[in-house]
């Protein structure tokens, strides 16, 4: 656990803001929560002087008022440090990382259809996963949204 | 004329074609199947593929010229038809013959390969065009080593007649030795002619779907079908004629048993080469064709010409 | 020469499974390469998150039909993460067999396939035929081919006896043999070199920037590989070498995937004489405590991440799934750069491309306020036209003329 403890450390002493927020899990598991004016900070230092330099994934979250994404990004031994940040969900702006990860670009797209996240920065495309005539408003992995059940469409189709 | 009209119909003209061809699919598609450690289709498969297609309906694509798209299947099938009366089969003498009538059969032998490229151009599917194009490509590639492989023996038998070189091999059958090579390059040159594995590239099924084909169903496919059993046949009954002249001057019976060894020979050494090959790309193809195929073609002819110097004379 | 755009599916000989390319070509030169992803989106992350941690198991399961065992692995280690539960070793060791055992038979899959793309069927219906060897294997020692329901939170729900080792053992024998023959095949004919060198070629500095992973990453050098640097299950006391290739190629990706075969073999032999008496499982509680993990795996066709969060009740409240051919996938453009059209087939196998587990979602439903409707034939046919015309292909000819015939 040395090797974590000092990624703890460093986050800490570089960020003094992240004190107490750095959390190790176990062996090679990291977490952290920034605010979003400091993100951008953050993760360009762990990814350019930490050696984070895989991106494992980015995962979406509905957390109620906010919505949040954490990016998981891992180290060549294995160490993954998950960084996560939130956004109102009224306004879900966030940047894109595809600077530093070019294959963040679909993980991205995927929260924009999924939970309508909004990225600002992300070069046009097609969207994925969702299909092309999919409604705009709808974001199925949004807590409000329900899975039409069995009964309520056999209602439609009647 | 009643004759002539038996032999080209019947026998051994268009039905025994069509029976021998599809036997031979049959048998093609069991040795590939055994040789892949697989059971292979029961001996009527051939047949019934072939009934099934015939009672299917035919589809053919609005886009496409109707004319053109059925004419294409018929004609392909005359000419290997055609193609068959002049080579000697289990006789010395070809059902008709005629001074150059080898050239009249590789030329005959190359509409098939013209049928194809306009059936999948003018079918206008993607799919379609592209392989057309590339049947179209690889014609350029093999048609110049089979003609010259051909043309060696031709030169050493002096004559264009495929029922004379016969006759001179069969009364000089030591002289094939020295066409081994030209036998060698007819057969790989045959594969891309009748567009096997590895020279299936008009076809290539994970690539351009059915390729050629792609829009063709029913009778009209059937008819292609039938064809390139058939030109399996006929392209190998010129190998036999012009590489295995042997057994030709025997009892009917038995030359007529040499004959039908001879073919099945010729196509379970293409099924072979389908076994161990992988699907060249078309620029692979064709390099290989000009760079080996071509000169070795040239090397056969060189062994000729120093062969009639020297001993034929 | 004039260009021309190919669609490469939904629906295509080469693709086992929809999903959706297409290709500009010049002749035969390939100008531009597109994906369209997202033809099996399912919606299982959203379906996790309404059905028990139990139930869960058994629908991560099946995201993937090749890689199950894989996911459902990732989805109970990032729970029992969360639980804390201490797994029984011999639990972990039977997990570990049937993760390895999986792999083989996705490696020998995905020669076959291989084989096939590049018109070398006779590779296809041999290395089929011998992966036939261990799915008997599996069955006899999970009761299923494919979907194995193996995995349970806290272990794994069969035991396996000594008979059963034995048999393993014997089978590893006959597929060594074997695999030391398609390896003979593969680097040594002819034409299956012709068709596997220099094509597809992802250099070491885009695999990594692009991020690619698994076998795809390993064949351009870059030694990945999460049994080695994030050790799970029993891999930190196994022995055994990351296979990494530098031809960059197709090629290469062969003899990775062939050379982590041999690696299988050899890690299945020391389970089979490590694997220590005990119990296979713990008891799990129904409820999660709260809680979230990031639990990654190795599958075969590279790094399977799966993140789940937990709430203190009997239901996740997210489960998120990144399956390694949505990493890759992003590669292929890179990788056919400037290739012929005859080389699409085999480039975007040797990804060995896993689509269902890439999309994960939804029957398509009619947002919940249209009345779901039917569509007749004539409609579904102006439909499929439109919607080719708005990749810019045009069949509108076609249909006017097919309007005609069907008045």
């Amino acid at each position: 656990m040395a090797e974590e403890a000092a990624i703890q450390a460093e986050l800490i002493k570089k960020f003094p803001f992240l004190e107490s927020k750095v959390r190790v899990q176990r062996a090679r598991r990291i977490y952290t929560e920034v605010g979003p004016e400091k993100f951008a900070e953050v993760f360009d230092y762990a990814v350019k002087n930490m050696h984070f330099c895989i991106l494992c994934t980015i995962t979406g979250l509905d957390e109620g008022q906010v919505l949040s994404f954490i990016y998981h990004i891992a180290r060549e031994d294995g160490t993954v440090l998950n960084i996560k940040r939130s956004v109102p969900k009224e306004n879900p702006v966030i940047k894109t990382i595809t600077p530093y990860f070019f294959a963040a670009d679909i993980y991205e797209r995927e929260v924009m259809d999924l939970l309508g996240a909004k990225v600002e920065g992300l070069a046009p495309g097609k969207r994925y996963p969702l299909p092309d005539e999919w409604p705009q408003d709808q974001y199925p992995l949004r807590k409000d949204w329900k899975t039409p059940s069995k009964g309520t469409e056999a209602k439609q189709n009647a | 004329m009643a004759g002539s009209l038996f032999s080209i119909l019947i026998f051994p003209g268009f039905v025994f074609l069509l029976v021998f061809g599809l036997a031979a699919e049959f048998f093609d598609r069991r040795i590939y199947a055994r040789l892949q450690n697989r059971q292979g289709p029961p001996w009527f498969q051939p047949v019934a593929d072939l009934i099934k297609l015939m009672a299917k309906e035919d589809i053919i694509p609005c886009e496409a010229n109707p004319r053109i798209f059925k004419a294409m299947p018929i004609l392909a099938m005359t000419a290997t038809v055609t193609a068959f009366f002049y080579i000697p089969l289990w006789g010395e003498k070809a059902i008709f013959s005629f001074t150059g009538d080898s050239i009249v059969v590789l030329y005959l032998l190359t509409i098939p390969t013209l049928t194809f490229f306009l059936g999948g151009w003018y079918s206008t599917s993607l799919y379609s065009r592209i392989g057309a194009m590339r049947a179209i490509t690889q014609l350029f590639a093999y048609e110049v080593p089979l003609f010259m492989s051909i043309l060696g023996p031709a030169l050493m038998a002096n004559t264009w007649s495929l029922s004379e070189m016969a006759v001179f091999y069969s009364k000089h059958p030591f002289y094939c030795v020295f066409n081994m090579l030209g036998f060698a390059i007819g057969l790989v040159a045959l594969l891309g002619k009748l567009e096997k594995v590895p020279f299936d590239i008009p076809e290539a099924e994970t690539e351009i779907v059915g390729g050629t084909f792609t829009e063709y169903s029913g009778r009209l496919l059937g008819f292609f079908r039938a064809a390139i059993d058939i030109e399996v046949i006929v392209g190998a009954s010129l190998m036999a004629a012009v590489f295995m002249p042997f057994g030709l001057n025997v009892w009917p019976a038995l030359g007529f048993f040499f004959y039908i060894a001879k073919v099945l020979l010729v196509v379970a050494a293409l099924a072979l080469f389908r076994t161990v090959f992988a699907r060249l790309r078309i620029d692979q193809m064709i390099n290989f064709c000009w760079k080996y195929l071509a000169p070795a073609a040239f090397v056969q002819l060189l062994i000729n010409l120093i062969v009639k110097g020297l001993i034929v004379r | 020469m004039r260009k021309v755009i190919i669609p490469i599916g939904p629906q295509h000989p080469a693709l086992k499974e929809p999903e959706s390319f297409q290709v500009v070509l010049s002749g035969e030169r390939i100008m531009e390469f597109s994906a369209r992803l997202g033809y099996n989106h399912r919606g299982i992350e959203k379906a996790c998150e309404e059905r028990t941690y139990i139930q869960d198991i058994y629908l991560t399961e099946r995201i993937c039909g090749i890689c199950s065992h894989s996911h459902s692995s990732a989805f109970v280690q990032a729970v029992e993460d969360i639980a804390g539960l201490e797994v029984p070793k011999r639990g972990l060791y039977i997990r570990t067999l049937i993760g390895e055992l999986e792999r083989i038979h996705s490696h020998l899959l995905w020669l076959g396939v291989a084989g096939h793309e590049i018109g070398f069927d006779t590779l296809l219906m041999y290395s089929w035929r011998d992966r036939e060897v261990v799915m008997d294997i599996l069955a006899m020692l999970t009761g299923n081919r494919v979907n194995y329901g193996v995995n349970t939170i806290g272990g794994v729900r069969r035991d396996i006896d000594a008979d059963q080792l034995k048999q393993i053992a014997k089978a590893v024998d006959t597929l060594e043999d074997r695999t030391k023959y398609y390896i003979d095949i593969a680097t040594k004919e002819t034409t299956v070199i012709e068709r596997l060198s220099g094509v597809g070629v992802l250099s070491h500095d885009d695999a990594i920037r692009l991020g690619a992973v698994g076998p795809t990453a390993r064949a351009s050098n870059v030694k990945r590989d999460v049994r080695k640097d994030d050790p799970y299950a029993v891999y930190a006391e196994l022995d055994f070498k990351v296979v990494t290739d530098s031809h960059n190629d197709v090629y290469g990706r062969t003899i990775v995937r062939m050379g982590e075969l041999l690696e299988a073999y050899k890690i299945i032999r020391q389970i089979v004489k490590k694997i220590p008496d005990g119990p296979i499982a713990v008891k799990a509680p129904r409820k999660i405590p709260a809680g979230e993990a990031v639990s990654r795996y190795e599958a075969p066709r590279g790094e399977d991440v799966h993140y789940v969060k937990a709430n203190g009740t009997e239901k996740p409240e997210r489960v998120k799934v990144r399956a390694p051919t949505l990493a890759n996938i992003q590669t292929v453009a890179k990788m056919l750069e400037d290739r012929q059209l005859a080389d699409l087939p085999i480039v975007i196998a040797a990804i060995d491309p896993c689509f269902s587990c890439t999309d994960r979602m939804i029957s398509v439903r009619n947002d919940g306020q249209k009345r779901a409707n039917m569509m007749k034939w004539e409609d579904l046919h102006t439909y499929s036209i439109e919607w080719y015309r708005r990749k810019g292909i045009d069949f509108s000819k076609v249909n006017e003329k097919f309007k005609k015939a069907v008045k």
